[in-house]
């Protein structure tokens, strides 16, 4: 049972790795270009950066750390389940239908579709930006991998629970990729811009927290406690999300709910 | 277990909340915020039949008849709001995923193989998700391959693919993991007249061999009659007509269509159920009610007038007796 | 261009106006946003104030010069989207045969849209940059940037349309809208005003329409009186004809191809 799970998802993965490069200078183009477009969206920081050393501690270092973190596991996010942005579509229009009639998990199915090309950009700059930042030594390599992995978990769990607000409300779609992208748009600026209020916020509903400043301190100073922190909490947020679509699929109304029927 | 029916609906219903149309003006719209609402639409209404394994069942209905909704309750996609469904024995909403393994499904309007890549990759993806054995599934696939003369076609990216070659695949796809029971919604919709015809004498053979029960839902009459012997007609959500096809057409036709050309340039027939349906100079349509007055009868009155060169006896088309049946419907009285 | 012809495209920006005043929920998915991005710069630079600021601006002003640059991006709408799937599903084919040009239409379109997004992105901008600052900037700034911020806002989306009018010739145009955006976001000084970047860029950034769209019309606010409204004005009729060019010449040559190609 848990063997052909594993086998299934491990399928699913590949098959939607060679859909994705399929279609090779689409391919090529969108990952170059996105990396274009990390590089270029970074002149901004660095441009800043030339004049003022530190901000609240921060150093341009950290920054580009921070940027490669987030992107790095954006990117992983894209790219293994580019179908969570997806998944608001996927609900109202219907196109679950399929996917409810195999006998196989339907999160996991929906998620795996649509990987992004420009996602495999988003990671290649991320790693780029990581190393570059100059911070990391090789031994710490697979603390990076680790914190990647949980901060792509969070990104994923996130992304279903604003999209499964569908199976509720009917047409989401704008919300809820706003809600996504500012998840992303807080991850990315350093965490001592933020405080009060808005901090719980950051490490609550939209956790920017955990995918973007706690890997960063983890990285900056490994700890056992922090990564356990991570972990636990990627966990949580992903057992949140399989519950709150599961619910949902109970309301599931084939793209018939909020439209005609036929 | 006894041998049970394939597929098993008792007082199945299912209605869905639809929002009003909008408003217009600031007001209006707040307002339809704030009250949020709705519209209760019933789909599928107390409809209760059965289908014994091995049948090729045809699903009518009009638009909004409530056909897909029950096909998807059946598939366990959407849960029923009362009444019981079993399907192969199990109850879809709470054994989807054991159902999953013996059911086969094809949506019409949608795809199950991935767009990019050829539909050889989708088939070896579905051997994972219904985990069957590999060597056993690379079997399978060639031998349904050869079976729907797929050919080159399985290495060939579904993009490129025609919309015939598409559905052909598609149906190869639902039918990989050996089906006991096959869901087809429209599954011949868009198709031109001989890629229809290949879709129907296939699906035709693959259950008459492998003892597959079917139910399909269609538009084209021609699907119906091509593939399935019975047909159960719904209309509003409720049953309207279940029986074999050819009875589906005596029991509405009792008329029959007659065309006479004839060495007179005009015929005159005044008799008791037998209506002109047009005539132009040697050439008469008529219908002809079979209980009043029978085809002799007609065929005589017109030899004592002048010699018939040539002759055409049809049934209307079943659509026309599928229109006749909702037609009866909204009036109230349905024969059976 | 006669009455009439006014008349016609008039009609394509009300039809997408009343359309985008029903569907307002991306426009207030874009009113969140902008204002949680005003809340983020606010910190930001009060944060980099902290550190010794380093333009001859007061933290408060770069507030305003972000709401400003980010008013002019935001109400152009992205059509480049729209005009992409028109052109992937073969639609444009069939509207060469009317009566209305393709391209003003879209731009019409596209003009609709904008003249309801601005207004209430224009708030947005004001309501959140005074709650973030507790201070305006004087009266005669914002005068001059509200008319010269729309005109700007406009001919970026005409650049939108031209850079939708690309899916005749690439399969996605969504990478060169990506980098075409970033270029925007550095050349244009959306977050950062120009004179902070270096000198080579600043020098690349003027050789480009983005300067003038983005950061000429917002610094009015940072009070440095680096632009005048004379050259503001003849930079923006500059880079609005070159946009109108291009774009009709790349129609032309889409239209050529496609109907020698076939669709």
């Amino acid at each position: 049972m848990v063997a052909d799970n594993v086998s299934f998802t491990r399928a699913l993965v590949a098959t939607n790795f060679k859909a994705t490069v399929a279609l090779r200078g689409a391919f090529v183009i969108q990952v170059v270009f996105m990396a274009l477009n990390n590089f270029t969206f970074f002149i901004f920081w660095w441009a800043l950066m030339q004049h003022v050393t530190t901000l609240r501690g921060w150093q341009l270092g950290d920054i580009q750390m921070l940027f490669g973190m987030v992107a790095a596991a954006f990117g992983l996010t894209v790219t293994v389940a580019g179908g969570v942005r997806h998944l608001g579509r996927f609900i109202e229009d219907g196109d679950l239908d399929t996917l409810l009639t195999q006998p196989k998990p339907v999160l996991v199915n929906a998620l795996g579709l649509r990987s992004q090309p420009s996602g495999f950009g988003d990671l290649v700059s991320g790693l780029i930006f990581i190393v570059w930042s100059g911070q990391i030594s090789w031994s710490r390599l697979p603390i990076v991998v680790v914190v990647i992995a949980a901060s792509a978990v969070i990104f994923v769990a996130c992304g279903t629970v604003f999209f499964s607000l569908a199976f509720w409300l009917g047409r989401v779609e704008t919300v809820a990729t706003q809600l996504w992208e500012l998840l992303v748009t807080f991850s990315l600026y350093p965490e001592p811009l933020f405080g009060g209020t808005l901090r719980l916020l950051l490490f609550t509903v939209l956790p920017a927290g955990f995918v973007g400043y706690l890997p960063v301190r983890i990285l900056r100073a490994p700890s056992l406690a922090n990564v356990t922190i991570l972990m636990f909490v990627a966990t949580g947020y992903l057992c949140l999300a399989v519950l709150i679509f599961n619910r949902g699929l109970r309301r599931y109304g084939s793209g018939s709910r909020f439209t005609t029927f036929g | 277990m006894p041998r049970a029916a394939a597929v098993e609906l008792d007082q199945l219903s299912k209605s869905f909340r639809v929002r009003r149309a909008r408003s217009t003006g600031v007001a209006a719209r707040l307002r339809d915020l704030f009250s949020g609402e709705t519209q209760t639409v019933c789909a599928v209404d107390k409809l209760s039949f059965s289908i014994a394994p091995g049948e090729r069942v045809a699903f009518i209905g009009p638009n909004g008849a409530g056909k897909s909704t029950t096909l998807k309750m059946l598939a366990g996609i959407l849960q029923p709001d009362a009444g019981d469904v079993r399907v192969l024995g199990l109850v879809p909403s709470r054994q989807r995923r054991q159902l999953a393994f013996q059911i086969g499904t094809v949506f019409g309007q949608r795809s199950q193989l991935w767009y990019q890549l050829p539909p050889r990759d989708t088939f070896e993806l579905l051997g994972r998700v219904y985990e069957v054995d590999a060597p056993e599934h690379r079997r399978r696939i060639d031998a349904l391959s050869s079976v729907f003369d797929l050919g080159t076609l399985v290495n060939t990216p579904v993009r490129h693919l025609s919309l015939g070659e598409r559905m052909r695949c598609e149906i190869v796809a639902s039918l990989l993991h050996s089906p006991r029971m096959l869901f087809l919604d429209e599954p011949t919709i868009g198709l031109d007249v001989s890629a229809k015809a290949t879709i129907r004498e296939l699906l035709w053979t693959q259950s008459e061999q492998e003892r597959v029960t079917l139910l399909l839902t269609s538009h084209d009459t021609g699907d119906m009659e091509r593939v399935c012997t019975r047909a159960i007609v719904i209309n509003h959500g409720r049953l309207l007509w279940d029986g074999p096809i050819a009875a589906l057409r005596r029991s509405y036709l009792k008329a029959k269509r007659v065309t006479l050309w004839s060495e007179a340039e005009h015929l005159e027939l005044t008799l008791p159920g037998v209506r002109v349906l047009s005539s132009g100079a040697y050439r008469t349509e008529l219908e002809i009610a079979l209980e009043i007055t029978p085809l002799g009868q007609v065929v005589d009155a017109a030899l004592r007038q002048t010699a018939i060169r040539d002759m055409a006896i049809e049934d209307a088309p079943l659509d026309e007796v599928i229109r006749a049946l909702y037609a009866t419907a909204a009036t109230g009285s349905v024969p059976s | 261009m006669s009455a009439g012809t006014i008349a016609k495209y008039a009609a394509f920006s009300r039809i997408s106006a009343t359309q985008a005043g029903r569907e307002r929920n991306e426009l207030y998915g874009r009113m969140a946003f902008f204002a949680v991005i005003l809340g983020v710069f606010s910190s930001l630079w009060r944060a980099v104030a902290e550190a010794g600021m380093p333009v001859a601006a007061d933290p408060k002003s770069l507030v305003w010069y972000l709401a400003a640059t980010e008013w002019i991006l935001l109400s152009a709408p992205p059509i480049h989207l729209e005009i992409q799937e028109a052109i992937r599903r073969g639609d444009v084919v069939y509207r060469l045969g009317h009566p209305a040009s393709y391209v003003l239409a879209e731009f019409a379109t596209g003009f609709g849209l904008l003249a309801v997004r601005a207004p209430f992105l224009g708030l947005t901008a004001f309501l959140c940059a005074f709650a973030f600052t507790e201070w305006t900037p004087p009266l005669s700034a914002l005068l001059i940037v509200v008319p010269f911020g729309f005109v700007a806002s406009t001919v970026i989306t005409a650049l939108y349309l031209g850079i939708g009018l690309l899916a005749f010739w690439l399969q996605d145009v969504a990478p060169v809208y990506w980098v075409w955006q970033k270029l925007m976001f550095v050349l244009g000084g959306l977050m950062l005003p120009l004179e902070l970047y270096p000198a080579f860029i600043q020098r690349a950034a003027a050789f480009t329409p983005f300067p003038s769209l983005l950061a000429a019309p917002a610094s009015v606010v940072l009070g440095t009186n680096a632009v005048t409204p004379g050259a503001l004005a003849r930079n923006l009729v500059i880079w609005s004809g070159v946009t109108a060019i291009a774009v009709s010449w790349m129609f032309r040559r889409a239209v050529s191809t496609v109907t020698i190609n076939g669709g």
